[in-house]
C-alpha cells in the first residue's frame, strides 16, 4: 500500500509538469502566424489519414480459411497436416479453435515470397457451434469437412449443419465459397464424393421444406436455399459450392490446398 | 497401475502420452470425457467414470489455463490410486516449464515423467504406511484446492483389500475432508449406451451420454455435501425451497387458466358455445422470429458499477494500475468474489443452487491460472467466461427440428409419436394442445391419445381440446392400462394415416413408484420418437429433483437394453416468471436435453422457441 502512495505522489508531480509544458506550448503557438499553423495541421492530418488507411487497403483481401464440420471429421488432423505435414501423435476432441497464420507445408520448398494463410479449425461439437460465427465475417473460404467413412449414420446431422452454414447471413451475403471435403478416403469403405454430394442434396432438399416454415429463432436462417419447385442441388447456391476428397491421415490433401490457394492467392 | 496419462492442447492436439504405459485404451474415454464432461460445464468435478466393454476407467484431469493445456490421467476404477492428483499436478508443473507453443514433440519428457511417477508413488506409499494423521498436504503446491484432493480416492472404500493399512488411510482422508470441506462423492458416471466405446462423431447416438448421472447427483444432494473448496466463506445456504412444489392443483379457482383449461368436467357440456379455432387464432408464436439485439453496450454502465464494487476495497489507483498492467495470473482467491456475486445473481434468477455452484466451479476451473488481459477486470472476465458457458449449455446438442423428424417418420410410413410427461398440474394437456395447433398450422395431421387414465376429468379435458382443434382423439376411458391405450392409438394412427400422435399421460410426482413404473412401461412398449418433459418455469431447486428423478426412474425401470431418457423439455408458464428464467438452465443442465418449446400464455398461439441469447442475457442481468 505504501508503494502505491508513493506512486500517487509521483504521478501528481508528473501531471503538474505536464500542465506547465502544455501552457508553454500554447504560448508559443499563439506567436506563430495562423496561415503557417493551418498548413502544418493540414499536413499532419493528411499523413495520419494515409498511415491509417494503408492497413485498411491491405486487409481488403482476407486470407482466412475456416475449417468446419461435425466433431470427429478430421479437421484438427487436417489443420496440422497443412501446417506441419504431420498430425503428430494424434488428436482428441477439440475444445477451442486452432488458429495459425503460416505458409502451407507443401509450399515451404517453393522460392519467392508467398502470402501466408490464416487457417482456423473450429471445433465441431454442437455446443461449440456458436464459435463459427465469430470467424465467418473474415472468411475468404470455408472448408466443410465430412467424414466419408462414417457418413450414413451422420447424414442428417451433417446436412443440417451444412444447411445452417449455407443459409448463414455472412456466407450468403459475402458469397463465401464452400468446399465440401470428404475426408478419410484412404479407407476402401469410405463413400465416394458423388454419393455424399447426392445424399446431402437430397437431405437439404427435405430440410428446405421443414425449415422454410420454422426457422430457429437463434440461427438466423434469413435465407432460403435453391430454386423453389426444383430439387435442390449445390449449383443453385449463390456462392460456389464444390466437392473434393482428402485423407488427413495419409496426408493426401492436395485438393484442399488447391482450394485454399484459389481463394488466398499466394 | 495408471493406464495412461495424456497431455493435450485445448485445440485437441496430443502433445505427449506415456509410451511406457503403452497399453491402448479401450473405447474412447478421452473423447467421451471431453464431450460429456468438460464441454458440459462439469469440469469442476473431481473425477469422471467411463465404462465400455472390458473397461471401467476413472479419469482425472487438470487444466493449465494460461497455456491452454489439459492433463488427463486414466486408471482402472477398482484400483483406488492415491497419487493421481498429486502426479497430475507435478506433471503440470514440470511440463509447463518446457512447453513451447511452437513445439509439438516432447520425447524428453519421458524421463521426467518416470521420475515424477516414482516420486508420487513413493509418497503415496509413505502416506499409506504412516498411521498418524498428517496435518500438512504432501506437496508444496501453491493452491490448496488442487493439492488437497490427493488421497480422496481412498475415501470410497468398498473393498477393504488392504486391511489394516487401509484404515490409516481412511482416517487420514476423513480428517482431510473435515479440514477442507471437500467431499469425495463428486464424480460423474457414464455408461456407454451402445455398449461399445466407439463414439466418434456419432452425435445423435451418444446424446444420452451427457445426461448427468442422476444417481450421483441425488446422493450428493441428499447428503447435503457440498464441494466448498475455498468458497467456504459464508455462502448463504438457501434452505431447500419447497414452496414451488405444487400440491394437487385446485382446478376451479385458477381464473388465469380459464381460457384453455377444460379440466373441469362441467366443460363437457360447453360444446355449444365452443367454437372451432383451428384457423382462427393466427400464427403460432413458434414461427415468429424474435429479434433480440445482441449489443451488450446497454449493460456497460451497469457493469462498471458492479466491477467497481467488487474491487472497491483495493482502492481506485491500484485497481486501475492493475487493469492497465494486466495482472499476473488469476488465482482462485482473485476469482472468488466475482464468482460469488455471479452465483448469487444466478440464484436470484431462480437457477437451482447446486447448478449455480457447479457452473461457477467449472468457470473457475477454466480461468484459474489464466492471465488477465490488459484493461479488463476480474469481474468482467468471469462474466464473459460464464456467458460463454451458458451459451454452450443452452445450445441444443442435437437438432430440434421436429417437422423434419415428422417427415422422416412419414417416409417410413409410421406416425411420429410424442409422449408428454411431467408432474401434476404443470399444464401437460394444455400445452399438448398448443403443440397440436402448431403442427396443424404446418399441415401435419395430428391425433391425440388420451392416456391419462388416472385422474378423473383428464380424458374429457383432452376431448374438449380435440373438438376445438378438430383433431381426432383416441380414448379408451379410465380403466385401461395407459401403455396399451397408447399402443392401440399408434396402431389406429398408422391405419388412418395420421402423421403425429401426441400422447397425454397422467401427471405424476417423481417419487411415485407405481406411476413411474407405469410410465416406464408405456415408453418401452411404444418406443416413442420423442419423450417430452413438461415442466413449470416457476420451479427453482425442485427442477433438478424432478428431472433427475424422472430420468433416473426411466433408466432404472428400463426393461430393454437401450435406455430411454427424456429427449426434450417443454417449459410452461413462461409468461409468469418475469426475469426468473433459471429453470430453463437448471433443467437443461441436469438432463442434457434441449428446451424444444416454451409455453407462454393462455391461447393456442402462445408457444415459442427458446431464445438462447435472450435467456443468457436475462440470466446475467
Ligand atoms: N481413417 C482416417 N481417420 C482420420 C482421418 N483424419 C482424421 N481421422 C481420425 O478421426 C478422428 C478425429 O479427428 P480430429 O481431427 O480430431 O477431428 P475434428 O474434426 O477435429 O473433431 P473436433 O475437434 O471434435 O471437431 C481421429 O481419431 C483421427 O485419427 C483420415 O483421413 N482417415
Ligand atoms: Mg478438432
Amino acid at each position: 500500500m505504501e508503494g502505491m502512495e508513493q506512486w500517487k505522489v509521483q504521478v501528481e508531480n508528473w501531471t503538474n509538469q505536464l500542465n506547465q509544458l502544455l501552457g508553454q506550448l500554447l504560448e508559443q503557438v499563439h506567436q506563430v502566424p495562423p496561415a503557417q499553423l493551418y498548413v502544418a495541421i493540414a499536413v499532419l492530418v493528411f499523413t495520419v489519414v494515409v498511415l491509417l488507411s494503408i492497413p485498411l487497403f491491405k486487409r481488403k483481401k482476407s486470407n482466412t480459411i475456416v475449417l468446419t464440420g461435425l466433431s470427429g471429421g478430421g479437421k484438427t488432423v487436417l489443420f496440422y497436416q497443412l501446417r506441419d505435414g504431420s498430425y503428430h501423435q494424434g488428436t482428441v476432441t477439440s475444445m477451442e479453435p486452432n488458429e495459425g497464420t503460416f505458409i502451407l507445408r507443401s509450399e515451404t520448398t517453393k522460392k519467392g515470397k508467398i502470402k501466408p494463410v490464416h487457417l482456423v479449425d473450429v471445433p465441431g461439437h454442437s455446443r461449440l457451434r456458436p464459435k463459427l460465427e465469430e470467424f465467418l465475417p473474415q472468411a475468404a473460404g470455408l472448408v466443410f469437412v465430412v467424414d466419408a467413412l462414417d457418413f450414413l449414420p451422420n447424414c442428417r446431422a451433417v446436412s443440417e449443419y451444412l444447411y445452417d452454414v449455407l443459409t448463414n447471413a455472412y456466407v450468403v451475403k459475402k458469397k463465401i465459397p464452400v468446399l465440401i471435403l470428404c475426408n478419410k478416403t484412404e479407407k476402401v469403405t469410405a463413400h465416394t464424393k458423388d454419393f455424399i454430394r447426392k445424399q446431402m442434396e437430397k437431405e437439404i432438399d427435405k430440410l428446405r421444406q421443414s425449415r422454410s416454415v420454422v426457422s430457429a429463432a437463434d440461427i438466423t436462417n434469413d435465407f432460403t436455399l435453391g430454386v423453389p419447385g426444383a430439387a435442390f442441388t449445390f449449383s443453385q447456391c449463390q456462392n460456389r459450392v464444390t466437392v473434393a476428397e482428402a485423407s488427413g491421415l495419409t496426408g493426401d490433401i492436395s485438393q484442399v490446398e488447391e482450394f485454399i490457394r484459389e481463394h488466398v492467392k499466394p | 497401475m495408471l493406464e495412461q496419462l495424456l497431455i493435450f492442447t485445448r485445440g485437441g492436439l496430443i502433445l505427449w502420452t506415456c509410451k511406457e504405459l503403452g497399453s491402448a485404451l479401450r473405447g474412447s474415454p478421452i473423447d467421451t470425457l471431453i464431450r460429456s464432461c468438460l464441454l458440459e460445464e462439469r469440469s469442476g468435478l473431481a473425477s469422471f467414470n467411463y465404462d465400455a466393454p472390458g473397461a471401467a476407467y476413472t479419469l482425472k484431469w487438470t487444466f493449465h489455463n494460461e497455456l491452454g493445456l489439459v492433463f488427463v490421467a486414466v486408471y482402472q476404477r477398482i484400483l483406488h490410486l492415491l497419487y493421481v492428483d498429486d502426479l497430475l499436478n507435478m506433471v503440470k508443473r514440470e511440463f509447463s516449464e518446457i512447453y513451447d507453443p511452437k513445439r509439438t514433440i516432447y520425447d524428453d519428457f519421458d524421463e521426467t515423467f518416470r521420475q515424477l511417477r516414482m516420486e508420487a508413488e513413493a509418497r503415496a506409499e509413505e502416506l499409506r504406511k504412516s498411521k498418524q494423521v498428517m496435518g500438512k498436504p504432501v506437496s508444496n503446491g501453491k493452491k490448496q484446492g488442487q493439492v488437497n484432493k490427493v488421497g480422496f480416492e481412498g475415501g470410497n472404500k468398498k473393498k477393504s483389500e488392504c486391511g489394516v493399512a487401509r484404515d490409516g488411510d481412511d482416517a487420514m482422508v476423513k480428517d482431510r475432508k473435515m479440514e477442507n470441506g471437500h467431499s469425495n462423492g463428486i464424480h460423474v458416471g457414464i455408461k456407454d449406451p451402445k455398449g461399445n466405446g466407439v463414439v466418434n462423431g456419432k452425435e445423435n447416438t451418444v446424446s444420452n451420454n451427457g445426461a448427468f448421472d442422476v444417481n450421483k447427483l441425488q446422493k450428493l444432494r441428499s447428503k447435503g455435501v457440498k464441494k466448498t473448496d475455498t468458497v467456504a466463506d459464508k455462502v448463504p445456504k438457501a434452505d431447500p425451497k419447497k414452496k414451488n412444489m405444487k400440491k394437487n392443483r385446485v382446478w376451479d379457482d385458477s381464473p388465469a387458466e380459464a381460457k384453455l383449461d377444460f379440466t373441469h368436467p362441467a366443460d363437457q357440456n360447453g360444446d355449444q358455445d365452443m367454437h372451432v379455432v383451428a384457423a382462427e387464432q393466427g400464427q403460432s408464436m413458434m414461427d415468429e422470429e424474435e429479434n433480440v439485439s445482441s449489443e451488450s453496450e446497454v449493460e456497460e454502465d451497469e457493469e462498471v458499477e458492479r466491477g467497481s464494487k467488487a474491487d472497491a476495497k483495493k482502492g481506485w489507483f491500484s485497481s486501475i494500475f492493475q487493469s492497465i498492467a494486466g495482472k499476473a495470473n488469476l488465482e482462485r482467491a482473485d476469482l472468488e468474489p466475482a464468482l460469488k456475486a455471479l452465483k448469487d445473481r444466478l440464484m436470484t434468477k431462480n437457477v437451482a443452487e447446486q447448478i449455480a455452484e457447479k457452473l461457477c466451479e467449472s468457470v473457475a476451473a477454466s480461468l484459474e491460472g489464466k492471465k488477465l488481459a490488459s484493461f479488463t477486470r476480474v469481474s468482467s472476465t468471469v462474466q464473459a467466461a460464464m456467458e460463454e458457458a451458458l451459451v454452450r449449455i443452452l445450445t441444443p446438442r442435437r437438432s430440434i427440428d421436429i417437422l423434419r423428424d415428422v417427415h422422416a417418420a412419414k417416409e417410413q410410413n409410421r406416425p411420429y409419436v410424442v409422449v408428454f410427461v411431467g408432474v401434476n398440474g404443470v399444464g401437460k394437456s394444455t400445452n399438448l394442445a398448443k403443440v397440436a395447433y402448431w403442427l396443424l398450422q404446418h399441415k401435419v395431421s395430428v391425433m391425440m391419445a388420451a392416456c391419462d387414465t388416472f385422474r378423473s376429468g383428464a380424458v374429457e379435458q383432452l376431448r374438449t381440446h380435440a373438438r376445438r382443434l378438430q383433431i381426432p382423439i383416441f380414448e379408451k376411458g379410465y380403466e385401461k392400462d395407459p401403455a396399451v391405450v397408447a399402443k392401440e392409438a399408434i396402431q389406429e394412427a398408422t391405419r388412418n394415416g395420421s402423421e403425429v400422435v401426441l400422447v397425454d399421460t397422467a401427471g405424476r410426482m417423481q417419487d411415485n413408484e407405481p406411476l413411474m413404473r407405469a410410465l416406464s412401461k408405456l415408453i418401452y412398449l411404444n418406443n416413442p420418437d420423442l419423450v417430452l418433459f413438461v415442466g413449470e418455469a416457476l420451479v427453482g431447486n425442485d427442477a433438478v429433483d424432478q428431472l433427475s428423478k424422472f430420468n433416473q426412474r426411466l433408466a432404472d425401470l428400463s426393461t430393454s437394453p437401450t435406455t430411454r431418457l427424456i429427449d426434450g423439455i417443454l417449459l410452461t408458464k413462461f409468461d409468469t416468471i418475469d426475469d426468473k428464467v433459471g429453470a430453463a438452465l437448471s433443467m437443461v443442465y441436469v438432463s442434457g436435453a434441449p428446451v424444444m418449446f416454451v409455453g407462454c400464455g393462455q391461447s393456442y398461439t402462445d408457444l415459442k422457441k427458446l431464445n438462447v441469447k435472450s435467456i443468457v442475457k436475462t440470466l446475467l442481468k
